[in-house]
């Protein structure tokens, strides 16, 4: 059961004149037909990705420590930190260290008058039509009324399989990897996961 | 698929092979079995033993003509030729009175047996038959048609296949032993 995005990057289907073009490139008599080759090839491509996509967990991936940000911070303040930091999106903990939501552009976006999507070009439209800028109204609310919620979270243990499936079922860019006490260790962003695919080599 | 559709076949054949593979090929077959020919007729033929039989022509075309497949493979030709030979004399000693339903066992079982030991080889087929219907020579030897010529004219093959197979720079035999 493949999500459908990462049905789109399935391998490319190895076509008979490409098997014969290869075999014809090899010295001797190769004792197999094109069509049994390519199902060879079909199963076997299927096995390597499952292994190598269970092989790899969010804990070999994740960027951490993480920079999370106090549900009662304004939003200067976790627009400060996202910047700095060049991240564009953050855990959001509760007084006990807890993650309660997820900070990110699109939170803000949506302030500004994106709609659902949050795209940005949302913003650009409304600021035009209203002649001015629509961040300042967000002055005095603080993260915890911005943030989403409740997060989207897997353990250190959820594999790259797993974490590929979360973010196209849920629609999010990234996941923050949480302790047994919902504690975050660390977040996978879809970069993080990019990356990973150079690591199975 | 329907059972007719079956029939119509779905892929195509492997690409043909080039002038250097079709000439060791040759080279190979022709001093294989011209060994296994000279062992024979200039020492073994009056002795009343023999060291050729027809399915060595077969094996020829697997261990010099198709050296990569995985039925011609030391493995599959010592083993091939030896539990079929020996499937072909049991079958001719319990049942030789009727050589029909001899014959038939005989290459039945040995394919099975050899499926069975993954030591699969066509010509091991032909061994097995030659072991029923070869005639009072090959009756004679009783089970030393196992060793002589099954294993024997097998070694002497394969002997000739190790030497020729790896002379050339991108041929290589064998791609495994056991």
């Amino acid at each position: 059961m493949n999500p459908p995005s990462i049905r789109e990057c399935a391998p490319v289907e190895l076509a008979d004149e490409d098997v014969l073009r290869a075999m014809k490139a090899m010295q001797g008599y190769i004792d197999i037909t094109p069509a049994d080759f390519r199902e060879v090839y079909r199963v076997a491509y299927a096995l390597a990705k499952e292994r190598m996509m269970n092989a790899l967990k969010a804990g070999d991936v994740m960027s951490a420590p993480v920079y999370a940000i106090g549900e009662g911070a304004d939003l200067i303040e976790a627009a400060t930190l996202l910047a700095e930091k060049g991240i564009s999106g953050a855990p959001v903990v509760d007084r006990d260290g807890r993650i309660a939501g997820v900070v990110s552009e699109k939170d803000f976006l949506r302030q500004m008058g994106a709609g659902r999507t949050g795209a940005f070009m949302q913003v650009i439209a409304e600021c035009l039509r209203h002649k001015g800028c629509l961040a300042t109204p967000m002055r005095n609310l603080t993260v915890g009324q911005i943030m989403t919620a409740p997060a989207v979270t897997a353990p250190a243990g959820i594999t790259l399989a797993g974490i590929a499936a979360v973010f196209v079922e849920k629609n999010i860019n990234r996941l923050p990897i949480v302790d047994g006490d919902g504690r975050p260790v660390g977040i996978v962003t879809r970069g993080d996961l990019v990356n990973s695919y150079c690591m199975l080599g | 698929m329907g059972y007719f559709a079956k029939m119509r076949g779905h892929t195509q054949s492997p690409p043909g092979v080039g002038g250097v593979e079709i000439l060791w090929s040759w080279v190979g077959s022709f001093l294989g079995i011209a060994a296994v020919g000279l062992l024979h007729f200039k020492l073994l033929d009056h002795t009343g033993l023999m060291l050729i039989i027809g399915s060595f022509g077969a094996s020829a075309v697997l261990i010099y003509g198709a050296i990569r497949s995985p039925l011609a493979q030391p493995r599959n030709l010592m083993g091939g030729h030896v539990l079929s030979a020996l499937v072909g004399v049991t079958a001719f000693k319990l049942l030789g009175h009727q050589p029909w339903l001899a014959s038939a066992l005989a290459v039945a079982t040995a394919i099975a047996l050899m499926h069975l030991t993954k030591t699969l080889h066509p010509p091991g087929g032909a061994t097995a038959l030659i072991a029923v219907i070869g005639g009072d020579a090959v009756h004679r030897l009783g089970f030393l048609y196992v060793v002589m010529p099954a294993a024997l004219g097998a070694a002497v093959m394969l002997g000739i296949a190790l030497v020729v197979n790896n002379i050339p720079k991108n041929r290589r035999y064998p791609e495994f032993w056991l």
